[in-house]
């Protein structure tokens, strides 16, 4: 069992005083529930779990600890460490300041609708695991339990491309009523793995980039730049939508933005190996000139 | 939310006296353009005397890597018809490189605002260098022109 | 008891409609909410709505003066819509405690907003009982609600399976009774057992051990995972923070005020950039001891309905339930 081996590497590095907190899952409120947990006190590892409801990605508190005197141990999945690379990329985090324990990942799952007790294999796995590619993590320090195979993956621009082939009238209407829906609780900023500007722009009222009001514009300005700023370092991870209270398809635009770096400067997979370099943070000499 | 276009003010009726015959409407283009080339060849163009249509109102940035994609949304919010960025042509930039960012991060934007259902065509980039008066003024007219065909811009207008 | 066929009631509404501006629980495309009914729509009356009918009262983004100058001189202008007869249909006892918590907030203490009582003034209150949780995060029970039954309406429908049990709350209500009589049957009625609720949280004595909780480690424990989003306190029907900002073109330009939150790290920034809230432990705190702590001080009622909005939609499972259990199993010195 995954659970166990995760209780006693975090025993033994808080015994041994490698790290200072390691950042897991616990239960929550609810047997659907995982929620990211904190442990500093080699007694409270066994609060620690992996299941089917693990779905956080637990890089983005890394950022919290970007300060700490200590190691930090964080578990990772495929693509929490994707997360992490990334951030390593960004001189976020140093390498030396965490410990990297991963967890080979079979997908998680989606909470029962009634949250009547059922079996959990019945559960269908998360859209944001449906198309995943790298459930194994590609850059630790342990590996606990073996790497599971890769799944087959379908097509993961189908959506994308359903959507292009649409009329300009169509698709302004559609994105419009989207971002209509929009509550602008940026929770699916405030998950990113990617979204990690000490200040973000959106938070700097003075300046006014977003006006507050809740309206169409302040919306797509919200949803259109946000989708900008995390263009090339988007790992796929899928949380902003799994988290969005709203619903709104947000890797739609994640992935159309994924599907055009591909096309236009060759195919790139942020946060997959830390020295591909993002995509917006480069160029070539023949990079395609359409605009002349 | 629609297209409607009544909805939208109408800003040609903010400017004119409400006596005054309505104007036929001229496209509103907004120009980024680079201090080192575009803007001096938009200087270039003007003492040449070369007429082009004076759609286009210049805001002059230090590189067109300044420019946000922030900027571009912020103007068709507020009412423009078309957005140009221009800059130095690659291998000019006069901070080396900036150009080949700008190159990459907004053919990615025009694609990403054609997505959103925007005519790409009222997104446009292009290099301008500073003896080139004659190019400013072709591609600004050109601009003008597709964006007449185009009509006047509905999409992400600020209803406000 | 008066009662209502379910299946009659889309034909009640329809009548409803040529009346009043009639807004119903929808779960069309997007979030379940409450939006205006046109006749031949569907509303949908299972469980509670996501976004609560608190912007019916108080819009997440309110236009409140429009003004101009032209030198010297200008002109300020109230904006206020011309009062139109609506009804809220469907609203849940949870949600209907929340109105009641916004009416302090916005009506009472010796200041009264002028913006929302002209929305609550014109605004007739048709509830819908529960029989139990309508989703499994539901605690209205331990908040004080009775789930099965709203006083503080117009018109409380008792939800008798197959059928509505009506009772007339206010003279309005009575009215409307009678005039809709067509609809009704007279029937005797026996109301369902309530179901069990999973969650109970206890909130006896929570004020007073708040007043000595405000240093307590626990706020620093409990705040590690939030991710500082306001996903909570935007879907929650009872927070009612809120920002005036506005806008200028030219010579005019409106002011408006909008939702805010607590959770932003923006929220208690002032000008000079000093922030007195500064991390996540500090916004995590205000937001339980506004909620259990500063409003009951304040008002004598709880700053929670117990919807479980706020736990059902939250990234990582803050869970106001286990805090409260946690704050009661804390031993103070």
């Amino acid at each position: 069992m995954i659970t166990e081996k995760m209780r006693a590497a975090a025993k033994e590095l808080l015994e041994k005083g490698e790290v200072e907190t390691v950042i897991g899952w616990e239960k929550g409120t609810f047997w659907y529930n995982s929620t990211p947990a904190f442990i500093s006190k080699p007694e409270q590892a066994d609060r620690l779990v992996f299941d089917e409801f693990c779905a956080n990605n637990l890089a983005k508190y890394l950022l919290d600890y970007r300060n700490a005197d200590g190691k930090i141990a964080v578990f990772v999945k495929g693509c929490d460490a994707r997360a992490v690379n990334r951030l390593l990329q960004d001189n976020q985090v140093k390498r030396e300041k965490v410990y990297l324990i991963g967890i080979p990942c079979p997908g998680m799952k989606e909470a029962p609708k009634t949250g009547a007790a059922q079996d959990t294999a019945s559960l269908p796995l998360l859209a944001k695991c449906q198309s995943c590619a790298t459930p194994n993590p590609v850059i630790y320090d342990q590996l606990l339990g073996d790497p599971v195979p890769a799944r087959e993956v379908p097509n993961r621009f189908a959506g994308v491309e359903a959507l292009e082939a649409k009329g300009a009238d169509e698709k302004y209407e559609r994105w419009g009523k989207l971002f209509s829906e929009c509550i602008r609780c940026y929770a699916c900023r405030n998950v990113c793995p990617a979204c990690n500007c000490r200040e973000c722009a959106f938070d700097a009222n003075g300046l006014n980039w977003l006006g507050k009001q809740n309206n169409l514009q302040e919306n797509q300005m919200f949803n259109i730049t946000r989708a900008m700023h995390v263009a090339g370092r988007c790992i796929e991870c899928g949380e902003c939508e799994r988290v969005c209270p709203m619903g709104l398809p947000l890797m739609d635009i994640n992935r159309k933005i994924i599907k055009d770096l591909n096309e236009l400067f060759g195919s790139y997979d942020a946060g997959l190996n830390l020295e591909d370099r993002p995509p917006l943070g480069h160029y070539k000499l023949d990079d395609p000139e359409k605009f002349m | 939310m629609s297209l409607n276009t009544e909805a939208l003010p109408k800003s040609q009726e903010v400017t004119a006296s409400p006596e005054a015959a309505p104007q036929p409407w001229e496209p509103r283009i907004v120009g980024f353009a680079c201090n080192w080339c575009t803007y001096a060849g938009a200087d270039l163009a003007g003492l040449s005397r070369l007429q082009y249509p004076p759609s286009i109102r210049l805001i002059r940035v230090p590189c067109s890597g300044r420019v946000n994609p922030q900027f571009v949304i912020r103007a068709f919010q507020r009412g423009a018809d078309g957005v140009l960025v221009a800059g130095c042509h690659p291998g000019d930039c006069h901070y080396s490189t900036g150009n080949y960012f700008t190159r990459r991060r907004f053919l990615l934007m025009q694609r990403l605002l054609e997505y959103m259902g925007m005519d790409p065509r009222r997104f446009q980039a292009r290099w301008i260098s500073g003896s080139e008066g004659p190019k400013f003024q072709q591609v600004v007219t050109q601009m003008t022109e597709d964006i007449k065909a185009l009509g006047p811009n509905r999409k992400m207008r600020d209803v406000e | 008891m008066k009662t209502i066929a379910k299946s009659k009631v889309s034909a009640l509404l329809d009548e409803i409609a040529k009346e009043f501006n009639l807004l119903v629980p929808t779960s069309g495309d997007g979030a379940s909410k409450f939006a205006p009914y046109t006749p031949g729509s569907q509303a949908s009356f299972d469980g509670r709505t996501l976004l609560p009918p608190k912007d019916v009262f108080f819009p997440q983004t309110e236009k409140m003066y429009k003004f101009t100058t032209d030198g010297m001189a200008g002109s300020l202008e109230t904006v206020l819509e011309a009062p139109k007869h609506q009804m809220l249909f469907g609203v849940r006892p949870c949600d209907v405690k929340s109105i009641h918590e916004l009416d302090h907030v916005f009506l009472t203490k010796g200041f009264v907003d002028e913006f929302y009582q002209s929305k609550r003034d014109r605004t007739f209150l048709v509830s819908i009982g529960c029989n139990g949780p309508a989703e499994p995060t539901c605690f209205c029970q331990s908040m004080g609600v009775n789930p099965q039954e709203a006083d503080a309406v117009d018109v409380h429908l008792f939800d008798l399976g197959s059928e509505y049990g009506a009772a007339g709350k206010s003279e309005n209500g009575e009215a409307f009774l009678q005039k809709y009589a067509s609809f009704f049957n007279e029937a005797d009625v026996q109301l369902p057992a309530v179901a069990e609720f999973a969650l109970n949280p206890n909130v006896e004595g929570i004020t007073e051990k708040l007043q000595q909780m405000f240093d307590h480690p626990l706020w620093e424990e409990v705040s590690k995972k939030c991710l500082g989003c306001g996903a909570c306190t935007y879907l929650c029907p009872t927070c009612h923070c809120f920002d005036i900002s506005g806008r200028v073109a030219g010579n005019q330009g409106f002011n408006f005020r909008c939702w805010d939150s607590c959770m932003f790290s923006e929220y208690t920034r002032m000008a000079g950039g000093h922030n007195p809230r500064p991390s996540k432990k500090e916004r995590v705190r205000n937001r339980f001891l506004h909620k259990l702590q500063y409003f009951p001080e304040r008002y004598g009622d709880l700053l929670c309905t117990g919807c479980g909005r706020c736990l059902s939609k939250c990234p990582v499972n803050i869970d106001i339930t286990n805090i409260i259990k946690q704050i009661r199993e804390v031993e103070l010195a």
